[in-house]
């Protein structure tokens, strides 16, 4: 079944190659049209531009304050990441590990809210973060991004902690480590391979999710990156040097993110179903 | 497409770390310290989600027996529900997020189709499989404005429709093809995750069955047939799941950037008309209900469809 004839092979490839343009090309047109100016798109929208420049991300940066966008995205994404891939990393591991009582349950409570979509908990949510004046507020927004990843990562360390020999486990209690000692001086190393593609996940997920950041940052002052670049799309329909500069600003680190790490993402998509 | 496994929560392999250590050391106050300090390790978490799942959950019920914008509310029982099951509008968003579904058997078929040939190691497969997963790590809003840009009235599509004598189409004017570009946009953008999950089914088919069909004189499409299909039924399953689940629920990024649920309703989803009726129109109340009859049809479909999927595999 493995292998095709030569001719196959490359009657497939072309096939596959013209496929993969239609992915690439798109990706390609916009980083263009990102570097030209407007006359020149209004003349020439889809040669090669007579000159590069990147006007059209300073007047994001200078007008339309993306670079706050971009360093609030940055803060909100990070520390929520961090923080929920601590929660769920402890939970991971004393779910995996430690038979105590009540974890079944527990267990069960966190796979049963995984799935849960974001539409039936937008309007309580909002409705307790405006009681609390949470709404406009970074934190705000960190406490939902936080609930809302830890059921999925706890549920996906438990299985990466499960795979950690009890030997080890066995032999550094034996020497007596506790809690703490074992988390972070096996299991952790143990598993670092399982965080690591955690954390890709998750953080494609908050630094791409766009109804929560709309709504519960309205302010322009404090907007994160899509909804920015969703209202700026929305409205200069005819400034498309500009819409399409926003899209880079957008897109860049996750396209650079899979070019580091496809190698945990592929391991990522594939874990948790089943298969291993 | 962080949708994590909802088919595979296998039961627990072997004595856990703490029952083991239980034979070794003795005294029972040992082990009971050892559980509290498993518990006390996973209650944040469970805190964490306590009061920003659980509690918002049940808030989510009481919100849909109010009338209410946020600000004043008054208990009306259950007319929400009443109100919505009679509307038409949400009849015809039913309706309108049914079509949407027309993209799953493409981005299957497509899936499978690719996931085979690459499982074949076509030459450059490995860049295969991380350009048609590219589009799975972008955000739906720039998947979306991309292709709004491309289809609107005077971009890249229409330009190349001129140039071969075809009259320019107003995409995001005409309600049926405004539908035909979200779905294009979801198959663009949806098929390489399906690719990759079901290209780790057949990673381990034990590639000892292919020859032993090929020794049986088996084609091309008998092995497709006979071996493939059977050894990623699991994988199948999974994928047609999320991908309904995502259908139901994870189209509000595309419809806020491409087509503002226009023209008309024609491309409102529900969680596009949940956003509406809670965040345009400020009945809290009746977007919660709505909210909440929307995931119990998708519960309920999720359950179906394993049920069923469970069913083929004990054949």
């Amino acid at each position: 079944m493995r292998k095709f004839s030569l001719r196959t092979n490359l009657l497939i490839f072309l096939a596959l190659l013209s496929a993969a343009i239609t992915t690439l090309y798109p990706l390609f047109y916009v980083a263009m049209t990102s570097a030209r100016t407007l006359e020149d798109y209004n003349k020439n929208a889809y040669g090669i531009p007579k000159f590069f420049t990147l006007d059209s991300f300073r007047i994001l940066i200078e007008n339309y304050s993306l670079g706050t966008a971009a360093r609030n995205t940055v803060t909100v994404v990070g520390i929520s990441l961090l923080t929920a891939i601590i929660f769920s990393s402890f939970a991971g591991f004393a779910l995996a590990k430690y038979d105590f009582p009540g974890s079944k349950a527990m267990n069960w409570s966190f796979i049963a809210v995984m799935l849960l979509p974001s539409q039936i908990l937008i309007i309580p949510i909002y409705l307790l973060l405006s009681k609390f004046e949470l709404v406009g507020h970074l934190h705000g927004l960190m406490f939902v991004y936080i609930g809302t990843n830890i059921p999925f990562g706890v549920f996906f360390l438990k299985s990466v902690f499960s795979a950690v020999p009890d030997t080890i486990l066995d032999a550094a209690r034996i020497d007596g480590a506790g809690f703490f000692k074992s988390f972070f001086k096996i299991a952790v190393p143990n598993a670092a391979a399982g965080i690591t593609t955690l954390a890709v996940l998750q953080f494609l997920g908050m630094w791409n999710e766009l109804l929560y950041a709309y709504l519960i940052l309205p302010d322009q002052s404090q907007r994160l990156l899509t909804p920015a670049l969703a209202s700026i799309g929305g409205r200069y329909t005819t400034n498309q040097p500009l819409v399409a500069a926003a899209l880079c600003i957008t897109a860049a680190p996750t396209l650079i993110l899979l070019a580091m790490s496809s190698k945990y993402l592929v391991r990522g998509v594939s874990t948790g179903i089943g298969n291993s | 497409m962080t949708l994590p496994a909802l088919l595979e929560v296998g039961p627990d392999k072997g004595p856990t770390f703490a029952g083991r250590v239980q034979g070794h050391i003795r005294g029972a106050t040992l082990t009971q310290q050892k559980q509290r300090i498993g518990l006390f390790a996973a209650l944040p978490a469970f805190l964490v989600v306590t009061s920003l799942l659980f509690y918002p959950i049940g808030y989510a019920v009481w919100i849909s027996f109010l009338k209410t914008d946020g600000v004043t509310s008054k208990f009306i029982g259950l007319s929400n529900y009443a109100n919505i099951f009679t509307e038409p509008l949400v009849h015809e968003v039913f309706v309108t997020n049914l079509k949407f579904l027309i993209a799953i058997p493409m981005v299957i078929f497509l899936g499978l189709f690719t996931a085979v040939l690459l499982y074949q190691e076509i030459w450059g497969w490995r860049f295969f499989r991380i350009i048609f997963f590219l589009p799975s790590v972008l955000s739906t809003s720039v998947i979306g404005l991309m292709f709004r840009s491309a289809f609107t009235l005077n971009g890249p599509i229409n330009t190349a429709l001129i140039q071969f004598g075809f009259e320019p189409i107003n995409f995001f004017a005409r309600a049926n093809m405004a539908i035909f570009v979200v779905v294009l946009a979801l198959i663009w953008a949806g098929f390489g995750y399906s690719m990759m999950i079901l290209l780790s089914g057949l990673m381990s088919i034990d590639t000892d069955l292919f020859a032993a069909a090929e020794v049986d004189g088996a084609g091309w499409w008998q092995k497709f047939r006979y071996i493939i299909i059977p050894s990623v039924k699991q994988q199948l399953a999974f994928v047609s799941i999320i991908n309904t689940l995502y259908t139901f629920t994870s189209l509000f990024g595309f419809i806020f950037v491409m087509t503002a649920g226009g023209p008309m309703y024609s491309t409102t989803t529900l969680d596009y008309l949940v956003y509406q009726k809670a965040f345009s129109a400020f009945d809290m109340g009746e977007g919660s209900a709505l909210a909440i009859i929307m995931f119990g049809v998708i519960a309920l479909l999720t359950i179906a469809q394993s049920k069923h999927l469970k069913n083929d595999a004990g054949r």
